[in-house]
């Protein structure tokens, strides 16, 4: 559970820390929408190297970031495999036949099972299953052959590669950017600034403070919650439950067990809350001033400015083409 | 020996990554019969980390605790193969707040589940709830209700009886006599000290109440700020001019007697154990 950054701010003193949360925010989505119209590769490279130097120059951790992106790693691993065995436009790249007798099973069992029970002394675990991958591919195409009771055409083209690079590269853009704004706003901030963004929601009757007491209610209480989870699962292990083991009818009853005191805690805390809000004459979407005011510098707008030029450079680039 | 600390030092990782040392090179034994234990401190000096650690629910970051010949250490190899599942069936722990632990529809069905997973079967674990429920001091009519209705003391005895119910031989309670009626509070120690005194079972109780501790320990903990600062008999704390830097203070009995020599040189020979004694040396001193 610790390596969710997303969401998570780390005190700092960069100039990303005294930008305006309003900036931020409204900078992350157009540099966001600018990502995902962007279709060429040299423009992606571009990006990605603005990204570290905004990296570079916040001293704002690369490795947090990257893990950051552990969660995502399976979805990016899937969307490069399928975009890269299944996308046949331009050249061929990689032209081999997979084959499957004794000789490459065996070998290909004896990598897995190294990788296996070594994995736990290497320190760059997904490197490390990478590298398994890759050398049982190897050993399918060319460990000498016996006779073959099975075999697989393997074929990259140039397309599939690109394509492949080209997502995987957009969405490590796409949640580098929301985690520099997490690391680097507080969530309060965060969601003072959202509502003012939100403000012209208004006219059609949706009520932006509401959203944003709503948001930050949540936010305060997920550390709370896993808190709490935390301590359940502690006192309902002492009574026999072993929520690393069990069959599929022990599991129901391990995760009730955890679920319903769970619940209970939650609605006693809100109703707690509610009642200390109203004990204080708290009125949602009543004026009221801030103990910290947000405030727009001249760095704020030269953000939001250098932003929107991208953001419209982009669009006519694409268009134009 | 039942359970023995060896330089055990606990880290919790908060939150934001930052680390907090709650438990500091804590050496400690605790025998499996014939003690009765209190161990006090004061709020966040890390008693109920401590004893999380009796019955293997957290392990050291460092050093090891030794639970009958079983060493629980911080290994990097995820696949440590030992069953911890026995130990905690030997070794009965309460938790601070029921409302960690309640979940079932019914009182008694909240009472069977622990002794359930440790194998005991449905039967069994019905008449132990029978039994259970009458000596946390509740009657047999509150097995059919819902745990959520209860009030927070009556939640915190079906708690009690769901662990009493698994039959531990040592019995490690979390601040049992918080959030109840004086009366109630000694109800249940009687009858922790009944339970003590029919097995001669190891009992440990958390308080913050010194009376309790001067009444009924035969051994006292003291925590503070994560160090086992004493660890002997509840007279010697109470003589130890150290007592108020752990922020403690003295039970009733011992202030009053401590009272009567300073200011009627009424002494003592040695601290009485109950009121009457006082009023007997009082009359005793009145007449001289
Ligand atoms: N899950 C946790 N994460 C981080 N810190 C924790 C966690 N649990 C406890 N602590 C910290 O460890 C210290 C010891 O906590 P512990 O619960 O053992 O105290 P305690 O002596 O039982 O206090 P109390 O008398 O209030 O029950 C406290 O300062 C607490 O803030
Ligand atoms: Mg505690």
């Amino acid at each position: 559970m610790n390596n969710i950054i997303i969401g998570q701010y780390i005190p700092g003193t960069s100039y990303l820390y005294k930008l305006d949360p309003r900036s931020k925010i409204l900078s992350l989505v157009l540099l966001m929408v600018a990502t995902f119209v962007l279709d060429t590769m040299t423009g992606m490279l571009i990006f990605l190297g603005a990204m570290v130097i905004l990296l570079l120059s916040g001293k704002i951790s690369i490795t947090r970031v990257l893990n950051g992106l552990k969660p995502i790693f399976v979805l990016l691993m899937f969307t490069f495999t399928f975009q890269a065995l299944f996308v046949t436009t331009g050249t061929l790249y990689i032209d081999e036949i997979l084959h499957f007798n004794y000789y490459t099973i065996t070998a290909s069992l004896l990598v897995f099972l190294t990788w296996f029970f070594s994995k736990k002394y290497i320190k760059y675990s997904i490197l490390y299953f990478l590298l398994m991958i890759v050398s049982i591919i190897l050993v399918l195409i060319y460990l000498p052959q016996g006779t073959d009771f099975a075999s697989t055409p393997l074929q990259i083209y140039q397309g599939g590669v690109e394509g492949a690079l080209f997502i995987m590269m957009r969405l490590i853009i796409i949640v580098t950017l929301s985690t520099i704004l997490t690391l680097t706003t507080k969530p309060t901030d965060l969601t003072l600034g959202l509502e003012k963004l939100l403000k012209p929601l208004k006219i059609i009757k949706i009520s932006s403070e509401e959203i944003a007491l709503i948001i930050s209610i949540a936010l305060r209480y997920i550390p709370t919650l896993l808190d709490e989870a935390n301590k359940i699962m502690l006192a309902q292990a002492s009574r026999g439950v072993d929520f690393k083991e069990g069959k599929l009818k022990d599991k129901i009853v391990q995760i009730v067990s955890l679920l319903v005191p769970m619940f209970i805690i939650s609605f006693k805390r809100s109703d707690e809350l509610a009642n200390a809000m109203e004990a204080r004459n708290f009125v949602p979407g009543q004026r009221r001033t801030r103990l910290h005011v947000l405030l727009w510098h001249k760095l704020d707008s030269y953000t939001v400015l250098l932003s929107s030029l991208v953001f419209v450079f982009v669009i006519v680039i694409t268009v134009i083409r | 020996m039942a359970i023995k600390f060896k330089r055990v030092n606990y880290i919790y990782q908060g939150m934001d990554g930052t680390p907090f040392r709650a438990l500091k090179d804590i050496n400690l034994t605790i025998e499996e019969k014939g003690e009765f234990i209190t161990l006090i401190g004061e709020t966040g000096s890390g008693k109920s980390t401590l004893v999380q650690h009796m019955n293997a629910l957290i392990k050291p970051t460092s050093g090891q605790v030794e639970i009958y010949g079983i060493k629980i250490e911080e290994t990097k190899k995820k696949s440590s193969k030992i069953k911890l599942n026995p130990l905690r069936q030997k070794i009965g722990l309460v938790f601070q707040f029921p409302d960690y632990q309640l979940f079932e529809e019914t009182v008694e069905r909240d009472i069977m589940f622990g002794p359930m997973n440790f194998g005991i079967s449905k039967e069994e674990a019905k008449k132990r709830a029978k039994e259970v429920i009458q000596l946390v001091g509740l009657e047999t009519g509150y097995l059919e209700r819902s745990p959520f209705n209860l009030s927070g003391g009556e939640k915190k005895r079906v708690s009690i009886a769901g662990i009493l119910a698994m039959e531990p031989d040592i019995l490690v309670l979390d601040e049992p006599t918080s959030g109840l009626d004086p009366k109630g509070r000694d109800e249940l120690l009687e009858l922790f000290l009944s339970i003590h005194n029919k097995l001669n079972n190891t009992v440990l109780i958390i308080t913050h109440d010194m009376n309790t501790v001067y009444q009924y320990a035969s051994r006292v903990l003291v925590m503070n700020d994560g160090n086992l600062v004493f660890d002997g008999k509840p007279i010697d704390l109470f003589a130890s001019p150290k007592l108020s830097s752990w922020n403690l203070d003295k039970p009733d009995l011992i202030d009053l007697c401590d009272k009567l020599s300073e200011r009627l040189n009424i002494t003592f020979e040695n601290y009485p154990k109950d009121l009457e004694k006082v009023v007997a040396r009082i009359k005793a001193g009145y007449h001289e």
